[in-house]
């Protein structure tokens, strides 16, 4: 592997660069005139599109990285092997931007380290700090490995490999822990959160949704990425992943009423309001259509429908997220929150950003599986001798 | 002891004395606001107006009544400021008040995350935002008054009416029941009693709490009476067990499954793409 | 006030009428809620506002502007017809068995003896007067004479009957019958019953009467003298009661004594016409002597008549406030102190006040801040090169940042140390005062016309060493003191007629007295006893008169000096003495001898400021328009006067030219009536409170409150921008729209009221468009106070919004 860079900038590299540059002048505005003279945010709205948006749904996004490892490093299920990488880069990206959201979020930035010195452990807020931030060390050593592979490091590398095992165990319960967390986090919101999504199983859907999100992630964005590099989308993965996707979902939707009928709150899903046909929309279009989607072959087979119902699982949690940081939330917080320019500039810069890291670090390093691979016959027997094993 | 106040609601004229010498005490700026309806600008608490008179003009046939409510933090006796807070800037003190550290006690841990802000139930910590470096900021109880000289807080002193008393929570609430049980007006319901786990401030009143701002009922059902603190506390306690037990099951299912597994040279695997 | 504050909480029974405590008086919320939650006490507000005062009532009675003296009548009428008024108490204490002259009358609204003049309309006297037998006063105790004062009242209100007055008013018969079933149970001798006013009553072409009204209904109640009871003015400002204690009031020297007129050239011909044979004013030559004593010292002797001469005499022309500022807008007045006062937001028809400063070659104005009439030259639309105004401003200091007395509405003189010192080159107000007076001195000691007053004017406040002049000596002055050692004295009552006392304000005399226990001048007494619990605090500051709480405390008792309410004694004769709670407001022992002087003769001298010694139900005397109140409409209304075909007042206060504009009856441009009123986060113009942060803060725009019912005919919604116009102008501001006002049913016909908080202007931190450009240039004949409360005005939605 050669150690020479190379970063090629197309238009629309270039338009995203514009963004992130102009994203970084507004960042820096934050920093010197504070969040009231940047953002829409108010003593009702405290939390908007930074948290709501970048933070809640980009570490929900990330949630490929979990489920991935889980599945590829401890379940060993080894076919899933060629888009694990790719899974790791997008949650680790996913992550830096969440933390970078916070870190512009958060109104005494200066402050960011106190955390780790004066523990206020009581507080929901204290585990997902703390698991978002070791989580992301994980992911920088687990990454490390890959970089050290590039750059020839070899005595480095070692030492990584050697730990990889614990790495790779503690980077999936430091997810499971904080993705849950975040649904803890609205626990507080009794009462003003609306019903139909608050619950004391907040973490539960959080953490699911997470992880069944993850192989729809790695469906959609491995789509996305092969169109995009003009490679062979990896549909048997896909397809395979839509197993563990479609009986998490069944599971979530079960629970999901099961939960509501339980709290007695079922009827609140009809009764025709704002929140109910919001909620009915992220249940039906979001969760049932993609369950049908999967569990019918004639779509899950097809790699337009499958991108397809990925792309619903995908939106649907984000949908979830949103519901529960704004539409479940506005009737009680009273008031009226739309971001402001600065803020969607913000999160546009950011979300850039991700692309060009994404692109610059699958372009220089190897994180998508070798493609004479795919049609090789020896790389097509690693699979099927990883498949066959498990078959 | 833990201090509180009972705020007695048929005895407020609304002259907003409380909410001027909170600000003259506190040395608290004041903004420019525009005119409300009700005459109660600001209308809510901000950083800079830790207490304020809202305001309810209730027509109920012919008849109208117009009551005046201060509005304050509530200090709750299990805070969620407090244990929503990562840095533990909050703390409920032995006296009661609810104070922020970092403007209190010179203890700046402080990030400004704001999730004290979504925690409370009353909504009252408010954020300065008009600051580069903002703090959260809300009533303190005037903990200083209280701790330092003996006094009670500016706003208590402050009130013509006798709307507010301030003692021992224990017998306020004596004094509250009292009230409603020796006259007929009353709504048989001391606000702040049990509402979120109990508070330090008490509230009584002539006309229903729903009809002057309260929350009493969320979503058709009372409001909770456990306190923010132990729903929280019901998940995060579960944190070790499953940090330990899902580590231990992972591990162990990878140990199963790996004795069973090939093992790739990683390396042959991926490249870095070169059509970008 | 004849009661105080403290003593609010003696009362069963409130009627605040005219009054908004909640919001201008908030103390007295204080004790009406000790009342409320000691006695039961119930409180009945009439406003044409449910205001927040309202709030607080166990009866509101909801009343058109200007229609207080209908009102206060029924309940009169109501308490007579059901003989519930206070028997015993109207015989001996009031003037109801005194006959009248049988030339009296009364027909269709006007009284005998109205005569014009130029077109101006004026009351001679002459016909109001006692019958007389002698020296003596004809009088008859069975009440039953035709011409007796009880029958003159019983036949003049028994025309408001509950159906007439609520038809007037615009309240619901049954509320209004409830007020005075209410009310008129206090007309038993163990009830007290607290008529409290304010603005509402007085600010009417015909706010003297209203104030009259006040006082006869309490008189038949027998409410006055008692603990709980009393007419009680809510001053409309801190220390108004102060000013006007000192003579703010144009036709005043201190101490409420008559200005000398051209008609009193020598003190002779002062002490004939100006000092009454009875009453205690017949002490008054020794009042006026001391005063003079305390201005000229030395200079003032018998032989020149204590230097009577050298003060100005009065010519009999109108010079309150609307007459300056129409003189002024006729070019006849050349300079202007504006002291602590802001016409250009306060005064009536504001707008014409800030052109007429124009015509000013020079002004000062002393204030806190650049108040709108300090900086009229700037105002917006004005170019401020069209005018050549010079305009000066001395910064003052706050009440915090100097010390002195300010007197409350309970009278009560108290003392104010200094918090802070003021800020930049602000002066207290006595400094300013005292560099003025010497730089006028002193261009007086180089000549000019009539030097002497000022140049022997007494007027040593230095302290060597000290900017500031020492203000103990000028309370010294007012106080008074013996002029032989100069030692304080304690009490009026040592004040002589020979020139031996000085004492610059008779009824401050002992204010600044040491107390001999606690060691400090009675104004700065805070002694917290109250012996009887009644709320009394003899040793907290200083009341005047004598600090006596509650004025005519002899009507606490019966004639043979058994209280009324033994709950509530404040003087009592056991037999041989008196007990003495109160300071007496009566002969009670002999100056020489120190004996008891028994209660015969104080039960038919119980008024004592009063020549017949018995409260006037009937006035012959001391009111222009009327010895008896009586209903007009306000100058502008939008019906006819139901009772009587006198439409208004016909000696109201008029003025000219731009100052005469007044709608006519029932203008269908001008369909709704407005009245004018205050807030609790602003004071007045609010040229201070709109520079308060705080209270900007809380109360940051100008708006009208209008009832649910017109802003829908409007089209408008909360916080919408309207205009509201008169005939006198239009002003835009935000829409309140709020059930507080609501149509009143008058005469069959609803109307429409708007309420327009006065306390903006185009100053301040949170300035807005002022309600006074809007109110009639009219006023009440003997006060000359402006009809700021009842005024017709249209509403429209502002073009544009």
């Amino acid at each position: 592997m050669e150690r020479t860079w190379s970063f090629r900038f197309t238009p629309f590299r270039f338009i995203l660069g514009i963004i992130v540059v102009v994203a970084v002048v507004a960042a820096v505005m934050r920093f010197v005139f504070g969040l009231g003279a940047v953002t829409n945010l108010s003593d009702e709205w405290p939390w908007g599109l930074w948290i709501g948006f970048d933070l809640l749904c980009g570490i929900a996004l990330a949630g490929g990285g979990f489920s991935t490892a889980l599945i590829v490093h401890v379940l060993h299920r080894e076919k899933y092997l060629p888009i694990a990488r790719a899974a790791l880069l997008t949650s680790l990206i996913g992550y830096i931007i969440a933390l970078v959201s916070l870190f512009l979020d958060i109104g005494r930035w200066f402050n960011f380290w106190r955390p780790f010195f004066y523990w206020g452990y009581h507080s929901v807020l204290f585990e997902v700090f703390w698991c978002i931030s070791l989580y992301t060390m994980v992911q920088v050593l687990e990454f490390g490995e890959i970089f050290f592979e590039k750059i020839r490091c070899a005595p480095l590398q070692k030492i990584l490999h050697f730990f990889m095992p614990f790495l790779l165990i503690l980077g999936i319960v430091l997810p499971s822990l904080h993705q849950s967390s975040l649904g803890s986090l609205y626990i507080v919101t009794i009462d003003r959160l609306n019903p139909l999504w608050w619950s004391m199983l907040l973490p539960f859907f959080f953490v699911w949704s997470a992880f069944f999100l993850g192989p729809a992630m790695v469906t959609f964005e491995g789509t996305l990425a092969a169109r995009s590099y003009g490679r062979a989308p990896e549909l048997p993965v896909f397809q395979s992943l839509t197993k563990v996707t479609l009986w998490m979902m069944i599971i979530y939707l079960l629970v999901k009423i099961g939960d509501l009928i339980y709290r007695n709150e079922l009827g609140r899903a009809f009764n025709g309001s704002f929140e109910s046909n919001m909620f009915l929309i992220e249940m039906v279009v979001f969760v049932i259509a993609p369950i049908v989607m999967y569990a019918t072959p004639s779509i899950r087979t097809n790699l337009r429908g499958v991108v397809t119902a990925s792309f619903l699982v995908v939106a649907g949690v984000v949908f979830n997220r949103m519901n529960v940081v704004f539409t479940g939330m506005a009737d009680a917080a009273g008031g009226h929150y739309f971001p402001s320019m600065w803020e969607w500039i913000i999160t546009a810069g950011m979300w850039s950003a991700l692309i060009l890291a994404y692109c610059f670090v699958v372009e220089n390093f190897p994180i998508l599986p070798k493609e004479d691979l795919e049609h090789h016959e020896g790389g097509k027997a690693h699979i099927e001798a990883g498949k066959s094993i498990h078959a | 002891m833990s201090k509180g106040v009972l705020v007695d609601v048929t005895r407020c004229i609304g002259c907003k004395s409380c909410a001027v010498s909170c600000k003259t005490w506190n040395d608290l700026p004041s903004k420019t606001s525009t005119f409300t309806n009700n005459w109660d600008s600001p209308g809510k608490v901000t950083a800079d107006a830790w207490t304020i008179i809202t305001s309810f003009v209730i027509e109920q046939g012919d008849q109208i009544k117009w009551r005046f409510v201060k509005r304050q933090c509530m200090h709750c006796n299990e805070p969620a400021c407090e244990s929503a807070c990562f840095t533990h800037s909050f703390v409920k003190t032995k006296e009661g008040a609810v104070i922020y550290k970092p403007t209190e006690l010179k203890q700046d841990y402080c990030v400004g995350c704001r999730y004290c802000m979504i925690a409370c139930p009353f909504g009252i910590p408010s954020f300065q935002w008009d600051k580069a470096f903002p703090y959260v900021q809300k009533c303190r109880f005037c903990y200083d008054r209280m701790k330092e000289q003996g006094l009670q807080p500016a706003c208590v002193t402050s009130c013509p009416t006798q709307t507010l008393l301030f003692g021992d929570r224990d017998k306020l609430l004596k004094e509250a029941w009292d009230r409603i049980n020796r006259d007929q007006r009353y709504v048989k319901h001391v606000y702040g009693e049990k509402e979120y786990g109990g508070t330090s401030w008490l509230y009584i009143s002539d006309v229903p709490f729903d009809k002057i701002g309260f929350r009493t009922e969320a979503y058709g059902k009372p409001v909770s009476q456990k306190s923010i603190p132990s729903y929280t506390w019901d998940v995060l306690k579960w944190t070790p067990y499953i940090f330990f037990g899902w580590g231990a099951i992972l591990t162990a299912m990878r140990a199963y499954t790996k004795r069973r597994a090939q093992v790739h040279d990683e390396s042959e695997l991926y490249e870095p793409e070169k059509k970008g | 006030m004849t009661n105080s504050f403290t003593d609010y909480k003696n009362s069963d029974v409130f009627l605040m009428i005219g009054a908004n405590p909640a919001e201008n008086h908030p103390q007295v919320m204080r004790f009406a809620g000790i009342a409320a939650a000691k006695r039961g006490a119930k409180i009945i507000v009439v406003d044409p506002r449910f205001t927040k005062t309202a709030a607080k009532a166990d009866i509101y009675a909801p009343i058109r502007p200007g229609t207080d003296i209908a009102f206060l009548y029924g309940i009169m009428n109501y308490a007579i017809e059901n003989n519930l008024y206070f028997h015993d108490y109207v015989v001996n204490y009031t003037n109801a068995s005194f006959l009248v002259s049988p030339e009296y009358g009364f027909s269709d609204g006007l009284f005998t003896g109205l005569t014009e003049k130029d077109g101006n309309f004026s009351y001679d006297t002459k016909t109001w007067q006692y019958q007389t037998d002698g020296a003596n006063i004809k009088k008859d105790p069975t009440l039953q004479d035709p011409q007796c004062v009880f029958q003159i009242l019983k036949r003049h209100v028994s025309r408001y009957d509950i159906k007439t007055v609520c038809n007037i008013t615009g309240t619901p018969e049954d509320v209004y019958r409830k007020v005075c079933e209410l009310y008129c149970s206090t007309g038993k001798p163990d009830k007290a019953g607290n008529l409290l006013y304010a603005m509402g009553i007085t600010q009417h072409t015909y706010g003297g009467q209203n104030v009259r009204a006040t006082a006869m209904l309490q008189l038949l109640l027998g409410n006055i003298g008692i603990a709980g009871g009393g007419v009680n003015a809510q001053r409309g400002e801190s220390n108004v009661q102060g000013s006007t204690d000192q003579a703010m009031l144009y036709h005043y020297i201190p101490g409420y004594n008559p200005c000398p007129d051209v008609n009193t050239p020598t003190l002779k011909d002062y002490i004939e016409k100006q000092v009454p044979k009875t009453s205690y004013w017949s002490n008054r030559n020794k009042f006026i002597i001391s005063m003079l004593k305390a201005w000229f010292g030395d200079k003032a002797t018998a032989e020149n008549d204590f230097c009577y001469g050298w003060l100005p005499k009065h010519t009999g022309k109108d010079h309150s406030h609307m007459a300056i500022f129409q003189a002024m807008a006729e070019g006849k007045i050349k300079g202007f102190f504006a002291w602590g006062q802001n016409p250009a937001v306060g005064g009536p028809l504001a707008s014409r006040t800030r052109d007429a400063l124009a015509k000013l070659d020079w002004m000062v104005g002393v204030d806190l801040f650049e108040t709108e009439t300090v900086s009229f030259w700037k105002r917006p639309g004005v170019n401020p090169a069209d005018i050549k105004t010079e305009v000066f401003l001395l910064p003052t200091a706050m009440s915090y940042e100097k010390e002195g007395t300010v007197a409350n509405s309970s009278r009560w003189i108290q003392w104010r140390w200094k918090a802070v010192e003021p800020p930049g080159e602000a002066k207290s107000d006595l400094w300013i005062a005292d560099r003025i007076f010497k730089a006028i001195r002193k261009e007086y000691q180089a000549g000019g016309k009539f030097t002497d007053p000022i140049l022997n004017m007494v007027w040593d406040y230095d302290v060597p060493g000290h900017d500031e002049p020492d203000i103990m000596k000028v309370g010294r002055e007012m106080n008074g003191y013996l002029v032989a050692d100069g030692s304080l004295l304690d009490s009026f009552a040592k004040l002589k007629e020979d020139g031996s006392t000085a004492c610059g304000v008779w009824i401050y005399a002992g204010y600044m007295f040491v107390d001999p226990a606690l060691k400090v001048p009675a104004c700065q007494r805070r002694s917290r006893e109250d012996k009887t619990g009644l709320g009394l605090f003899p040793k907290w500051s200083f009341a005047w008169p004598a600090n006596r709480r509650i004025v005519y405390n002899r009507c606490s008792a019966d004639p043979a000096g058994k209280p009324w309410d033994p709950a509530k004694t404040l003087v009592a004769w056991d037999g041989t003495q008196w007990i003495t709670n109160d300071v007496p407001d009566f002969g009670f022992k002999d100056a020489n001898t120190g004996a008891f002087i028994p209660p015969n003769i104080s039960a038919s001298n119980c008024f004592i400021m009063n020549t017949e010694g018995v409260g006037r139900l009937f006035a012959p005397t001391g009111m222009k328009d009327g010895p008896l109140p009586e209903h007009y409409e306000p100058i502008e209304s939008p019906v006819k006067n139901l009772i009587s075909k006198q439409q208004n007042n016909p000696v109201a206060a008029r003025y000219k030219g731009d100052f005469a504009k007044v709608a006519h009856t029932a203008s269908p441009e001008f369909p709704y009536i407005a009245t004018t009123h205050r807030l609790v986060e602003h004071y007045q113009s609010g040229a201070v409170t709109r520079n308060c942060p705080t209270l900007a803060e809380f109360m940051p725009e100008m708006f009208a409150t209008i009832s649910p019912g017109l802003a829908k005919k409007l089209g408008v919604k909360p916080g919408d921008l309207i205009v509201v116009s008169t005939v006198r102008g239009e002003i835009t501001c935000k829409a309140n729209v709020l059930p507080i006002v609501k149509p009143l049913k008058v005469n069959g016909s609803e109307i429409e009221i708007v309420g327009l908080p006065w306390h903006w202007g185009y100053q301040g931190l949170a300035p807005g468009s002022t309600a006074n450009d809007l109110t009639p240039f009219v006023g009440d004949p003997n006060t000359m106070i402006p009809e700021y409360k009842a005024f017709l005005c249209n509403v429209k939605k502002a073009s544009g919004h």
